[in-house]
Order: structure tokens, then sequence, then C-alpha cells
């Protein structure tokens, strides 16, 4: 069995990003090969998060007849601003959001992956999992011509090889696409947990009403200990996956442990009774790419392209990556066919997939926030100061005191110049304005 | 040489919970695995197709899903894969377990004579280790239950000598072929598979057996009613009353420990400890 | 005797003509199982080569009869000589209820036998009962790596059979007295009919029956690494007593496999068990929670270790488990005590 194998093209990882360029191939008549690491695809991947079904739509047109098994739609979302021993909400439930297929849903990736994945082999994609891609096959010019594996005759060949490896991008590296692992700075850890509750009780608690609602809630201030980071609180089927995120640097910074933060949020008055009576099921740690625009990696090179995290390609703001991913797979994906039409891989050639993805929402807002990391670790006041500065003026706002309304506006008032200075005020709007803005 | 191994899918029981209120198992959301004795069962079988040449065929009896584990048989190396699913299998203990799984090789071996046939020692769900040497006994070939090492194999003589574990230690048992081994996680260790057999896995189908075809069953020796034993009753282990607690930070060490070994004397545990009239020190 | 007697039977397991101490367990446990069954007697079976006189020990234990195959082909445990000798007797005698040891040769030679005379077995019982209605044998057992328990029943086939751990039983104490007689059948096979021939033999390395240590002091995760084992073996040694781990400790290779306790490991039931830096997962506790008296040493106050023990420490067993061994040591010379033999040499 030494005969060599060889596909028009290898996908490397079998996430959003790599099954979304592995169907576009195969439905454009590529024979391909997708090399997942873990046990299946989605093995690896616990996050229990939102998805967003356009990035569906434009790879597999019929997804919604494929019963993908998302957990909920997402029909009211917004964000909790907490402070120690309170919360302001700001939430958006809407009648429009009542449609079939939503817009997004609340979906975990444990079962979602697997679901693509199926849809892909259905469709004629060779999956290869419990299979990890270790290094490259280059011809004598160097240029990428295969790939090898951890198994005994594992070397399999491809003019052109799609990178989806996710956010440990070593291929990514051993390419010299990146220079360097990720800085602290521009990676976060996020803790997450799946914990159970009866139906009965988790719909009453999140006020849904029925399988056919969701909530998706992200929150920040004391969720993160007043860190520059994002606690999120998602209602799925038959429980809820609540989670802490955070940037490496900041766990080093502060010399506190990614599973006390998120043991702490579960603690918090708001947040505890909502959980009380659950059950834990899994909890584990994953990394986001929070490199922005100005650090993403070249996303081509001779027979190689980069698509999702491995790329950077995540909207942190936004909480937006799997759709990034999917619709960078799929344009990869695109250039793939027309370079075997050519019979062109050279990096002068798959450039194109880059010149796409430049008209499209996935580095058009990467470009928009590319200061956004910078202006939340350089703001450390925003999460802190201002998120317990709103809980504070609203108590005092929502109290009677027997005092003129005016003389509570002053005090309000008051209380932000105290805990920080006008000029700071405005400064950090202005930042916070240019983070926005791009 | 053709090996025949018989594997089962099992529920992982390392994820087993238990629902503490109705003392039921909760099945959800727990991964089906190929019974671990089992993964060893088929990569023996893969390293002496390597070493010796010819064919390994597996099979199982299961759920239609069962057929996912046979594709990782493929995966490891395996050559042909039979599924015997059937409604009217279902609910069988070992003994109806092991006259299904024997009618099933009866079937394979008219086809193509078997050399070894290779089980697990026990599967995970039932800790049973009772299917092995049923079909052995059903085969009328020699078991050697415990298996722990093929030291060789003489395909001109039709003997091996194998390695089987006792409590003393270790026989060395010389046995005519066929023969049906039941194996030990040592028996061959686990090993990344060459891709190739990964390849061709992806390519194929397991055959499907039902109660139908190619074999035939005496009917009261199948499923529920081909099983004499019942299941009862299923409860969660009661608990037992718990003893006292001493804490370090209140007694300090030595007062800690020479109240625990007080305790040890007067339970008259160890001899020399008891208590010697005065109660210890 | 009548033709309807029910006949409780016994495998007395032996090599090298001894007896293995499970078919002591067993028959004392038959004991009670017939009080509650009418009409019924308790018998033996052996087999073997010139071992006659561990049917004498048979009748102190209660066995009023023991079939005795005694050949030379039976000289060494073999399946196939064994299994049909016993089927034979079996098919011949017609036992109500037929019980084995749960040892590896137990339940080797239990599968062949049930499947033989095609009736139920249920295998690696821990209690064993006459259910008052229907007056058959109710065998319990866990499953699901020990989270379930569940009783068996066989309701039409005879006999009914059950292998039953060792250790999960208490011994019994023989009787001063006791009289039976041996019946003796043939085993009606050559050597030449027997396929499997013994042509070697390897023995352990280290004999450890842990299961039959009175004292065993036990570690888990908590101990670290192979060198904190050295920790227990001191105080194990000043107890007369050996070392038992949780199977993360020996999956780990901290120590060797027959030192595991627990649902996959062995069952023991020694007088005194210290458990340090274990946790105390079902999965352990099936294994010994039938220890006399239980001392756990756990840093975290909520170790479910703790609801079994007789007493717990809540504390780091490398501060505990040293000062045990010292204080024993000054006990002894206290008491000049300089050798205990509470070990495993069985
Ligand atoms: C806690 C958390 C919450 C999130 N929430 C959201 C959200 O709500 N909405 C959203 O859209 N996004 C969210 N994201 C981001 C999103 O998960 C990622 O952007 C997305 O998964 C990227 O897809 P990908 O295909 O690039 O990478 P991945 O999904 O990481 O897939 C990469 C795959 O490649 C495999 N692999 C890696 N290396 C190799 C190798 N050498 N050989 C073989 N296989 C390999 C891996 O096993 C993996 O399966 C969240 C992320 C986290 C961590
Ligand atoms: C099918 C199946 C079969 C199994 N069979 C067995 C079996 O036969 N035997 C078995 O043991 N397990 C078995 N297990 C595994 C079992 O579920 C547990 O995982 C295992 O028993 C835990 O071992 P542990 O207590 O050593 O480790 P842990 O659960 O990690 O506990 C370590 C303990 O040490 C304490 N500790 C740490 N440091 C110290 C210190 N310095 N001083 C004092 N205390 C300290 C900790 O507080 C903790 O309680 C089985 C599991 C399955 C699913
Ligand atoms: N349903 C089954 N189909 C095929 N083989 C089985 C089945 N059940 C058990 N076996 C085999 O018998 C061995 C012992 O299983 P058990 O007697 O259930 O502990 C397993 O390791 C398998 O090799």
């Amino acid at each position: 069995m030494s005969k060599k194998l060889t596909y028009d093209a290898i996908v490397v990882g079998g996430g959003p990003a790599g099954i979304a360029a592995a169907i576009t191939m195969v439905k454009g008549g590529l024979k391909v090969i997708v090399i997942e690491r873990g046990r299946f695809a989605g093995a690896k991947n616990f996050f229990g998060g939102v998805m967003y079904t356009h990035a569906f739509r434009d790879v597999l047109p019929d997804f919604w007849d494929r019963k993908p098994p998302f957990e909920r739609p997402v029909t009211e979302q917004g964000y909790w601003m907490m402070s120690p021993d309170s919360v302001v909400r700001i939430m958006h439930k809407s009648q429009k959001y009542q449609k079939q297929p939503a817009d997004s849903y609340v979906a975990l990736r444990a079962k979602v992956d697997p679901w693509f994945a199926q849809q892909a082999v259905d469709i004629g994609v060779s999956l290869i999992t419990k299979t990890v891609v270790n290094g490259f096959i280059k011809d004598e010019k160097g240029r990428v011509i295969g790939v090898t594996t951890d198994r005994p005759e594992g070397d399999i060949y491809a003019p052109v090889v799609i990178i989806a490896e996710g956010v440990n991008n070593l291929l990514t590296q051993k390419l010299g696409l990146i220079q360097h692992d990720l800085h602290p700075h521009y990676v976060a850890l996020s803790v997450k947990e799946h914990i159970s509750l009866p139906t009965k009780e988790l719909e009453a608690r999140f006020n849904i009403s029925g399988s056919n609602e969701g909530v998706a809630i992200d929150i920040f201030g004391d969720a993160t200990v007043g860190l520059p980071g994002l606690a999120y609180l998602y209602s799925d089927k038959g429980g809820v996956s609540i989670g802490v995120g955070l940037l490496l640097s900041e766990f080093a910074n502060h010399n506190i442990k990614p599973y006390e933060v998120l043991a702490r949020f579960k603690e918090h008055p708001v947040i505890k009774p909502l959980l009380l009576g659950g059950e834990s099921l899994e909890y584990g740690a994953h990394l986001i790419p929070e490199s922005g625009y100005d650090h993403m990696p070249a996303l081509y090179t001779d027979g190689v392209m980069i698509a999702g995290d491995a790329a950077g390609m995540v909207d942190a703001l936004h909480r937006e990556g799997t759709n990034l991913a999917m619709t960078a797979g799929k344009f990869a994906g695109e250039t793939a066919i027309e370079a075997t039409n050519k019979q062109d891989f050279s990096a002068a050639f798959l450039k194109a997939y880059r010149k796409k993805l430049e008209d499209t929402f996935v580095l058009k807002d990467l470009k928009q926030y590319r200061y956004m990391t910078d202006f939340l670790d350089t703001t450390p006041q925003l999460m802190d100061t201002y998120m317990n500065l709103l809980n504070d003026a609203a108590l005092r706002y929502f109290t009677a005191h027997g005092m003129p309304k005016r003389d509570m506006e002053n005090e309000i008032f008051g209380m932000v110049r105290q805990r920080r200075s006008l000029i700071g005020v405005a400064q950090d709007m202005m930042k916070l304005l240019r983070g926005m803005r791009g | 040489m053709h090996i025949v191994v018989a594997i089962k899918q099992v529920p992982d029981t390392t994820n087993v919970r238990i629902n503490p209120e109705t003392g039921t198992l909760i099945r959800e959301g727990v991964p089906a695995i190929i019974n671990p004795y089992d993964v060893h069962a088929i990569e023996l079988a893969v390293q002496l197709k390597e070493k010796y040449g010819g064919k390994v065929t597996v099979v199982t009896m299961g759920p239609p899903k069962a057929a996912e584990a046979l594709s990782e048989c493929v995966e490891q190396g395996a050559d042909r894969c039979v599924l015997i699913t059937d409604r009217k299998f279902a609910a069988a203990d070992t003994l109806a377990t092991s006259y299904v799984v024997w009618r099933a090789i009866d079937v394979i071996q008219q086809e193509e004579p078997v050399d070894l046939f290779i089980f697990g020692m026990q599967a995970i769900d039932g800790d049973t280790a009772q299917v092995g040497p049923g079909v052995a006994t059903r085969l009328g070939i020699p078991l050697i239950s415990y298996a722990v090492k093929v030291e060789s194999i003489d395909p001109a003589s039709h003997t091996a000598l194998i390695h089987r574990k006792t409590e003393q230690g270790t026989e060395v048992l010389q046995t005519s072929l066929p023969a049906l081994l039941t194996v030990l996680k040592e028996i061959a260790p686990e090993r990344r598979a060459p891709l190739p057999y990964f390849i061709h896995s992806l390519e194929y189908k397991p055959e499907v057996w039902t109660s139908e075809a190619p074999y035939s069953f005496d009917v009261t020796q199948i499923g529920i009613k081909g099983s004499p034993t019942i299941v009862g009753k299923a409860f969660t282990p009661p608990p037992k009353e718990a003893g006292d607690v001493v804490k370090i930070a209140d007694k300090g060490l030595s007062g800690t420990v020479s109240y625990a070994l007080e305790r040890i004397g007067h339970a008259g545990v160890v001899d020399f400890l008891a208590a010697e009239g005065k109660g210890g020190k | 005797m009548s033709e309807n007697v029910k006949r409780i039977w016994t495998f007395i397991e032996q090599e090298d003509g001894i007896a293995h101490p499970v078919s002591w367990e067993l028959l004392g446990a038959v004991q009670k199982l017939s009080a509650e069954l009418e009409g019924s007697v308790v018998e033996a079976v052996l087999l073997g080569h010139n071992v006659a006189s561990i049917a004498e020990e048979a009748y102190h234990y209660g066995a009023k009869r023991v079939y005795l195959i005694d050949d030379p082909v039976l000289e060494h445990y073999r399946n196939h000589p064994y299994g049909t000798g016993i089927s034979k007797l079996v098919e011949k005698y017609k036992p109500e209820i037929f019980l084995v040891g749960a040892t590896i040769l137990g339940r080797d030679l239990a599968g062949t036998i049930a499947t033989q005379v095609k009736t139920g077995l249920t295998a690696d019982c821990t209690e064993l009962a006459i259910d008052p209605d229907k007056k058959i044998l109710a065998a319990t057992r866990p499953t699901f790596g020990g989270n379930l328990m569940a009783t068996i029943l066989c309701q039409k086939q005879r006999p009914q059979m059950a292998t039953v751990r060792p250790r999960v039983l208490p011994m019994p104490e023989p009787l001063p007295v006791a009289e039976g007689e041996i019946v003796r059948e043939e085993l009606g096979l050559k050597e030449s009919d027997v396929a499997v021939k013994l042509v070697g033999f390897i023995p352990s390395k280290e004999q450890l029956l842990i299961e039959y240590a009175d004292v065993i002091v036990a570690g888990g995760r908590g101990v670290g690494g192979p060198d904190g084992y050295k920790v227990l073996q001191a105080l194990a040694d000043e107890l007369g007593g050996v070392v038992g781990a949780s199977r993360p400790a020996i999956d780990a290779g901290w120590l060797p496999r027959e030192h595991q306790v627990g649902q996959t490991g062995k069952t023991v039931r020694p007088k005194l068990y210290i458990a340090a830096g274990i946790s105390g997962a079902v999965q352990h506790r099936v294994g010994m929670n039938g220890s006399d008296f239980i001392l756990a040493i756990n840093t975290d106050p909520n170790a479910s270790i703790f609801q079994i023990a007789d007493l717990a420490i809540v504390g780091d067993l490398f501060q505990v488990i040293p000062e045990l061994t010292a204080q024993v040591k000054s006990i002894k010379a206290k008491r000049g005590i300089k050798e205990v033999n509470g070990g495993s040499d069985v």
C-alpha cells in the first residue's frame, strides 16, 4: 500500500474555515481531503456561542434543509454592565428576530462542527480524523506540494494546501508567514462552562417562551474583575454556556487564574440565581486571536492559503469569528478552483484570495476595529471606573431621596468628575471613537 | 492467515453519570467507543497479519450505530467487517450473545477457514468476560483467556505459543489452531495506524447482516428469549455512615496522629496497637 | 437422597494442592443461602491430581459432600479438561446453584461451563441472597464502572451460576469437627485429547496478594509520584502491611498493576485501610469499602473518601504519614515488638 496519496487540494483543520473551503472546492469539482487532528471535527472545540446563518447559506445554500443542530435562535441579545453588586442591562428583543432560519443561533460547536463536516463528507470530501499535519513537502523551488502527517506512510500530495488550523498556528509559523508565536497581548483566553438546567427553569429564568427563543448576553465590568475582557451567557437547549475571556497578558499582569475569574463571576449576586441547581457538564478553555488587522500573517504563499483563526480573523468586539472563518474559507476555496483551472498555484496567482477578502466584511471589519484591542488595553478605566460609575449612577437615579431631581443630576455629574477628570473622559471617548471607526 | 476479531461498541464508562434521584444511567452525551480491550485485539490481529500475511475480519453484534466502531477497525487495519444487527437480537445476555456471534462466525469460517479468533478479555459496560469463553465452547476449539503475548505462530504445523496471565505468574501454552484468545491490553500496544488504512476506511462500508441471511438461528436461543438471566433490580450503592473528622489545624500534627492510633487501637484491627488495658497512650 | 434435593455447589479452586481461600468464603456464604432454601444441601466440586486431602478441608467449611475428579490430566488447570469434567458432573447431578470464585481461573472456567450446559451466569458478584418470594438466587453485582448495582436472577435454567469476587464475602471460621463424603467421578479424557499444553511458567517477580493483606497503606494521585510511595512503604513496613494504589497512580506507572485497588483492580478487605491522597471515587470505594477500619488522609475537607472513613484526617499526607510511622515505631519500641507480620504472604 505505498502508492503516493494525491489530491487536488488538502485542507488542514476541520473547523468552520476548513470545512467551508472543502465544500466549496468539492462543489467546484476538485478532489479534496481534510485532515483533522481531533477524534472528530469539533472534538477539540467546546465553544457554546453564536453562529450566523449568512455564512452557512453562502457556502451551502440548502444548509437549512440539512437540519443544522443549533441550540436556540437568538431572539434577544445585548449587554450587561456589572459592578460588584449590580448590573445595568441593555437588551434588545424583537419580533423581527422571529424567523426561520433566524439570523443567528446559539450553538454548541461539539455538535455543529461534526454536522458541518458530515455535510462535506456527504457531498464527497474525504475527511481524515485523529491525524495531525506536522509539516510540508516542498518541491526543488521551495513551493509547497503536500503535507506530512504523524502517521506511518502519512505523506499526502496536492498542488494547493489551505491551512485552517485555528488559533494555534504552528503550520503558519512553520511556513514563515508569521514570524512569532502570538503575543500574549494579542490573544485572549476564554474559559467556559456548560451548565445544564431543567428546560422549564431555564426558560423561566431567562424569560424565554419555548424552544424558538434564546438569549445571548455579553457582559462587561466586574464580570472580568474590571479588566478589559468579556464575559458571556448564552442559553442553549437544556442549559447555559457561561464564560469569561481576557487577554493572556491580563492574566499574567494581574496574577489571576482563568478559572478563578469564572468561579468569581458565577458567584456574582446577579448570576448565581440564574445558575442555581444547575449541573456542570463540561469545562474547558480555548484561545481567541485578537491580533487584528495589523498583525495578521501573510494570507498566501506558493501553494498555500491561510483562513480563519489561523490568520487572526476574529472580530472580538462583536464576538464574530466563525462567520469570518467560513467566508474566508469559501474564498480560499474559490481561489483554489481558479488556480486549478489555470494550473497556476504561485503566490502571485493566489494573491487573488486576499483581494477578494478585501471586498468583504471580513477584512473591512477587521480594518475598522484595528485599534480596538490596543484601545481596551490602554484604557483600563473603561471596564472598571465607568462600569461602577454607571451602576452607581443608576442606583442614584432610581432611588427617591426627596431631593430635587436637578440636585441628583448634579450629584451624578460630580461622581463622574470625582473618578475621572473631564479631560480624561474626553480622551477616552475620542479613543473609543477611533477604536470603533478604524 | 485468517483472523477473526469480535468487538463490542460500549458507552465510555468514564463518562457515565447516574441521576441521583432516579438512580438510572444518564446515557445522553456519553460517547460510544470500541471496548478498550477490543482495540488491542484488533491491533494484535493487524500486527499478525502484517507479520504472517492474510486477512482480518471483524464481527460485532449491536445496534446500527455500531457500524461506526467497525469503520474505526478498518482505520486500524481490518479488511472485512460484519455488523450483526436485528431487533430480534436485542436484550441478549452473554449466553444469547455468544450464540449469535458464533452463528455469524460459523458462516464466515464456512466461506474462508479461520486460524485464530481474538476477543477482548471483557467488555467495560458489563465486565462479564463470558462471551469469549462462550464462543470458544460453541466452536469446540481451545480457549486461551487472559492472553498477554503471542510468542510465535507456526502456520505449517498449525500451532501457536501463547503467554497467559494467571494470579501467580505467566503460563506459556502451546495450542493447536484454530484457537480463541481473549486478550489483555498488553497483548499489543496501540500504535498509530498507517494513513493508507485510514484512506481505505473512507471507502469501505461494513456488511450488515440481519436475522435473515446468510445464516439460520434457533429462535429460542436469541435475544431476550435465549437469555436465561434477567435484571431483577438496579440501584445505586447505599452510602455508608461517615466517621469522625479531625483536623491538624485543631489538634496539631502529633495530637492528631496519636488520636488516630488510639482509635485504631480501640478498633482492635492491629494487634500491637490494641489498647493495653489503659487504652493506648 | 431424595430426587428433588436442591444441591448448592461450590467450586473448590486449587493450584498445586492448595485451595484458594475464595472457595471457603463461598462455602461460608452458601451456609446462609442454604438455610433459606428449603431442601437444599451444601456440596463442593474438586478437580485436580492427588488433591483428595482438600476435600477434608472442605468439610470443615460446611461441605457435606465433595465430588472429586482426580486425574493426571488435571495436574495443572486447563480450560478444556476442567470445563468438560465439571460440565459432565453438572449434567449428571443437576445442581440448583453453582458458585465459582471470580478469580482468573474461575472466570475462565465458569463461562465455559455455563455455555456447555446452557444456563445463565452472573459475573463478578459482590452479594448473594435467596429471593424470598421466588426462592431463587439473587446475585448482585456492580455495573457501569461501579456506578450502579444490579441484581440478576436466572429464573428457568439450572444451575443458577455466579462468580463471586474474592474478599467481598467474609472468611468463615472453620468448624472444629466436621465430616462429609467424597463422590469420585471419572474425567473420561486422555492427555492426547487436550490440544493445549503447558510448556512453561514464568512466576511473577513480585508475589503480591494484596487481597489478603491485613493492613494496606494506599495512596492515590495525591502521592505525587513514585518517590511518594516510599513514604507509604515505610509506614506499611512498620505495620506489617502492603502498599496499595488508586488507578491514576497505576496508570502513571508509579506502582505495578498488582497494587491497584478498586473496580478494575483488586477487592480488598483488610483490617486496616489507610487511604492517603485518594479522593474516593466510587470505582475505588467498591474495592475497599469492606475494610474493617478506614483511615483517610486528605487535604480536601470535602473529599468523598471521608464519607466512608471511620476516621478522617484533614491534612497533608506528607506530614501525617511520616508522623504515623514515627509514632508506630515508638509504640513498638515501648512494647518491645520487633517484627510484625500482617502482610500478604499467603
Ligand atoms: C470561547 C469562545 C467563544 C467564541 N464565541 C464565538 C461566537 O459566539 N461567535 C463566533 O462566530 N465566533 C466565536 N468564537 C470564535 C470562533 O470559535 C473561531 O473564530 C472559529 O472557530 C474559527 O474557525 P477556524 O476554522 O479558523 O478554526 P477552528 O475552529 O479552531 O478549527 C481548526 C481545526 O483545525 C484542527 N487542527 C489544528 N492544527 C491541526 C493540524 N496540524 N493538523 C490537523 N488538524 C489541525 C483543530 O483540531 C481544529 O478542529 C469564539 C471562540 C471562543 C474560543
Ligand atoms: C470503568 C472505570 C473503572 C475504574 N476503576 C478504578 C479502580 O479500579 N481503582 C481506582 O482507584 N480507580 C478506578 N477508576 C478511576 C476513578 O474513577 C478515579 O478517577 C480514581 O479513583 C481517582 O484516583 P485518586 O483518588 O488517586 O485521584 P484524585 O481523584 O485526583 O484524588 C487525589 C486526592 O488527593 C488529595 N491530595 C492531593 N495532595 C495531597 C496531599 N499532599 N495530602 C493529602 N491529600 C492530598 C486531593 O485532595 C484529592 O482528593 C475507574 C474509573 C472508571 C471509569
Ligand atoms: N455484542 C458483541 N458482539 C461481538 N463481540 C462481542 C459482543 N459482546 C462481547 N463481545 C466480545 O466478547 C468480549 C468479552 O465481552 P463480555 O463477555 O461482554 O465482557 C468482548 O471484548 C468482545 O470481544
